[in-house]
């Protein structure tokens, strides 16, 4: 009985150790384009699509290039793998995860803030009155 | 004047009050009963059923009258909708969600009363149902469906004076102050995303999953007031099955769709929301199996608990994660910012109903029985032991992984997500665990067996998952030995029970159900297996007409058809050892909002789905685009073209304009030359009032052909105009380089092999859950029987 106990104490310690280990490899961080940029690391940068500034599909490569400004208001290309995201258009705010690359953000994913799934806004009701 | 809405927002505090006071007197009923207390506790819990139905009615009328005066309705619902999802925006929302769980808690209880009251358990667990049901209560008064929209927006809608001609809509608020407000003559409407019949079923049928596991913690809390730490676990169960299978069935409905219409790609992708539901189902089933145990041997009373305790406390965990905002950027839903109110109810509530439970439970926990349980290793109850605590680790580590903006915030200061690999990666090896344990316990079971006689039992299914595992191998190629590993042990699982479950079938067919169920868990983990580790991918541009060949499948683009307004389906033929089908993927765009959404199309074969998402559609006739960075002073060739940057150029005059706040503009020079032909190209950033835009500029080469230039980015430098640069975007022409292409539909293809399995196996999985369900519902009933003939 005893022994059960240890060898199951210590498989559950092992157990436990492996599982934080794996939490922290696989968390990616909040950081802005300049920490980004410095750390070449995979992290996550929260920020608008600047709808001035051109954005395209290359058909050939299948990647979707647009230009984002982060919470400090720097402007970098984001250049995503794939196209551009369901929603992206009514997106208040967008998330793109990815790595510096040269002077682009390569991005593997992005998420969208849709504020159509949010709270409505007072433009929102001017517009169906 | 008295509106609707109104009178059901004061149904819905009345309700409030009818389920407090239902707490209150069944609490009186399980101190001293009186058959008048008795009948007070029942009338009050009835009035709270019937005042929420009334008000759920209310919303529902005013959804189906379009009353977009009420915010909820403008906000979710609009006249272009078809009944079926017009009626689904009742839950489209937040308010209108926590409705429908208070809705089928309030429902399910009313059974649960009946049933209650014929085992001496209602006083106890009705008080502390009621007292849940009021929490729900109290979230709708606080997150009410019935807001009047000119009180959320006053600043815009609401108006004194006369009130001009021509204008509709009108709600006269007072008179004497000449107080009135214009409400929107449309609503919002309900995100295209949802706007499918998954939405009409799914959320109904994962919400009455989510009411049914408050069950298992209150009879829990009512079995500790009452103590009786036996009989209950006999009590329990049937609701514990149940509510495992409902909430089950729910989420991978909810996987299928995320899979069939939403183009995630796959079925699960961890999301907060699809784990929210995955860890109360996860300690839900734990507790199945630890009860067993109970019943058997009368250990495992505590486990059986803390497990029934933590199933409804990890429900109200998810819905403080998913509902209070605390996830905030970390995920694909958006999760709506709730406010304060909302935040600080769901963490009250987590800490009132914690410390009911475990307060009961460290009261009580010294004078439950002691029973030693003097299992081998090689025994039935210790295989349901180690299968429930992995089960609980998925559970732990699924939350931790969902909690991890939470924790990083606390610890870090900053929010950050997990990737998806981590729950890949814990979870795995659990997986395997389970997977073995389900097979070798069902073995120890229908053996009753020593070591010996179940290593002879084991033979046949090794050897034939050890077979499954090689043609899996292969055929469909080497995987990571873990993934292999968890191949081998699920087939082995798969085998074992059919063994078992053919042997019980020939003994007692009502017996069956566990078995059928670990088939159905087994086969989708092979099904797991196959779909996500050996899918192939690829993404095509497919120009109209002409066959493009890939993962051995020839695929042609042949146009596309209007289905209304905003759809379009692009039909692609798909060829493949002589057999044609056609796939239509179709996408939504939206012009008002300019928004694309995207709608998957699936062949779906024996042993296969062959899976097109769309990407995008090209326009034909129009040559490519090529962008540029160029340092001033730099040229580039592209195409025959050769482009150099001269630098900046903001004239007096426009300085001045934009002193002045007129529009302005600034230039960025290039000189364009194709050999013979040389240009001087202006491109212009236009700034005004209304923002800013860049304008192009064409260039004609000696050959005729045009190109267009446009800036997309200045980069000027103030200490050094040397370092100054510019992106620019160059529309090629259609030439022999860039040959004229015909309209061009981009897909992502994959194939996904054996994915039926992953649906045979939860079709399995659920009936071998019915058949639980009623052989332990039969068992409760003579419980039940018990407790009458003895009363």
């Amino acid at each position: 009985m005893k022994a059960k106990i240890i060898i199951g104490g210590i498989v559950v310690v092992i157990g436990i150790v492996l599982a934080a280990m794996n939490f922290l490899e696989s968390n990616v961080e909040y950081a802005d384009f300049s920490t980004a940029e410095k750390s070449h690391k995979k992290v996550q940068v929260k920020g608008e699509w600047v709808k001035e500034k051109s954005s395209s599909f290359d058909a050939a490569s299948v990647k979707f290039s647009f230009y984002m400004k982060d919470d400090a208001r720097r402007v970098v290309k984001v250049v995503l793998d794939g196209a551009k995201p369901n929603n992206f258009e009514l997106a208040t705010s967008v998330v793109a995860k990815g790595k510096f690359v040269n002077d682009e953000f390569h991005a593997t994913e992005i998420l969208t803030k849709c504020p159509s799934k949010y709270e409505g806004t007072s433009e929102a009701v001017k517009k169906t009155l | 004047m008295i509106l609707l809405g109104t009178i059901a927002e004061n149904l819905i505090r009345m309700g409030l009050l009818a389920a407090l006071c239902a707490a209150f007197f069944y609490y009186r009923v399980h101190r001293r009963s009186t058959s008048r207390m008795l009948r007070m506790a029942r009338n009050s819990y009835h009035l709270a059923t019937l005042l929420l139905m009334s008000a759920a009615a209310v919303l529902l009328y005013l959804i189906l009258n379009h009353q977009f005066m009420y915010k909820y309705v403008w906000e979710y619902s609009s006249t272009a909708l078809t009944l079926p999802l017009l009626m689904s925006t009742f839950y489209a929302g937040q308010e209108g969600s926590f409705t429908l769980w208070a809705l089928y808690t309030s429902i399910i209880g009313i059974f649960l009363m009946r049933y209650a009251s014929r085992r001496e358990y209602e006083a106890e667990a009705m008080s502390v149902y009621s007292l849940i049901f009021a929490f729900l209560l109290l979230m709708l008064v606080v997150k009410n469906p019935f807001e009047l929209i000119w009180n959320a927006f006053p600043a815009d809608l609401m108006k004194t004076g006369p009130i001009p001609a021509g204008v509709t809509n009108i709600a006269v608020l007072d008179t004497l102050k000449g107080l009135w407000a214009q409400f929107p003559a449309e609503g919002k409407g309900l995100n295209p995303l949802l706007q499918n019949y998954w939405m009409v079923i799914h959320p109904q049928i994962l919400f009455t999953g989510f009411s049914s596991m408050a069950v298992p913690y209150t009879l829990a809390v009512a079995a500790m007031l009452k103590r009786d730490y036996s009989s209950w676990i006999r009590v329990a169960t049937p609701w514990a099955v149940s509510g495992s299978m409902i909430l089950g069935t729910g989420i991978i409905m909810g996987g299928y769709w995320a899979y069939e219409t939403l183009g995630w790609g796959g079925f699960w992708g961890w999301d907060p929301v699809e784990n929210s539901s995955l860890i109360p189902w996860l300690l839900c089933t734990a507790s199945i199996h630890t009860a067993l145990n109970q019943r058997k041997s009368g250990a495992f009373v505590k486990t059986n608990f803390v497990f029934s305790l933590l199933t409804f406390m990890t429900v109200l965990y998810s819905t403080f994660l998913t509902r209070s905002g605390v996830l905030g950027d970390t995920s694909v839903h958006s999760f709506v910012d709730p406010g304060m109110w909302v935040y600080w109810l769901l963490l009250g509530c987590i800490v009132l109903f914690g410390g009911i439970g475990f307060g009961v439970f460290f009261l009580r926990v010294r004078e439950m029985p002691r029973v030693r349980s003097q299992h081998a290793v090689f025994s039935r109850e210790f295989a349901l032991f180690l299968g429930a605590f992995a089960l609980s680790f998925v559970a732990l580590f699924v939350a931790v992984g969902t909690s991890s903006p939470l924790i990083t915030s606390l610890v870090n200061g900053k929010a950050s997500a997990i990737e998806v690999a981590y729950y890949v990666k814990t979870n795995l090896p659990l997986g395997i665990v389970i997977c073995l344990l389900s097979g070798i316990g069902q073995l120890l079971w229908w053996k009753h067996s020593n070591t010996g006689s179940l290593l002879r039992s084991l033979a046949a299914p090794v050897l034939l998952s050890l077979g499954v595992t090689t043609m899996v191998y292969v055929l469909l190629g080497p995987e990571h030995i873990l993934i292999l590993l968890f191949t081998f042990c699920a087939a082995f699982s798969l085998f074992a029970n059919i063994k078992v479950g053919y042997g019980v079938f020939m003994g007692n067919p009502k017996f069956v159900g566990g078995s059928i169920a670990h088939i159905g868990i087994a086969v989708m983990c092979l099904g797991f297996v196959t779909s996500s580790r050996y899918d192939t991918k690829a993404t095509l541009s497919l120009e109209r007409g002409k066959p493009v060949d890939a993962l051995g499948y020839r695929m042609t683009y042949v146009g596309y058809k209007q289905i209304d307004n905003e759809r379009y389906a692009f039909n692609v033929e798909v060829e493949h050892g002589g057999v044609k089908k056609v796939v239509a993927p179709f996408m939504r765009f939206n012009t008002q909002e300019n928004s694309t959404i995207r709608n998957p199309d699936i062949i779906n074969f024996l042993n296969r789905d062959f899976y097109v998402a769309p990407v995008s559609v090209e326009e034909g006739g129009q040559g490519t685009q090529k962008s540029i960075k160029l340092m001033r002073g730099q040229s580039e060739t592209v195409s025959n073209l050769k482009v150099q940057f001269e630098g900046f150029e903001f004239t007096e005059a426009q300085r001045a304009a934009m002193m002045e706040g007129k529009e302005f503009a600034i230039d960025a020079k290039l000189i364009v030359s194709d050999g013979n032909a040389k240009k001087h190209l202006d491109l212009k950033m236009k700034t005004g009032p209304k923002g800013a835009g860049y304008v192009p500029s064409g260039f004609v080469a000696s050959d005729g052909k045009n190109y267009e230039f446009v800036i997309s980015q200045m980069m000027p430098s103030q200490d050094d105009p040397s370092k100054s640069s510019v992106d620019i975007m160059i529309n090629l022409p259609a030439d022999g380089t860039t040959p004229q292409r015909d309209e061009t539909l981009i897909i992502e293809a994959s194939i996904k092999p054996m994915i039926n399995l992953v649906w045979a196996g939860t079709i399995t999985l659920v009936i071998g859950f019915l058949l639980t369900i009623v052989r332990r519902v039969e068992e409760a009933k003579r419980e039940g029987d018990k407790w009458s003939s003895e009363g």
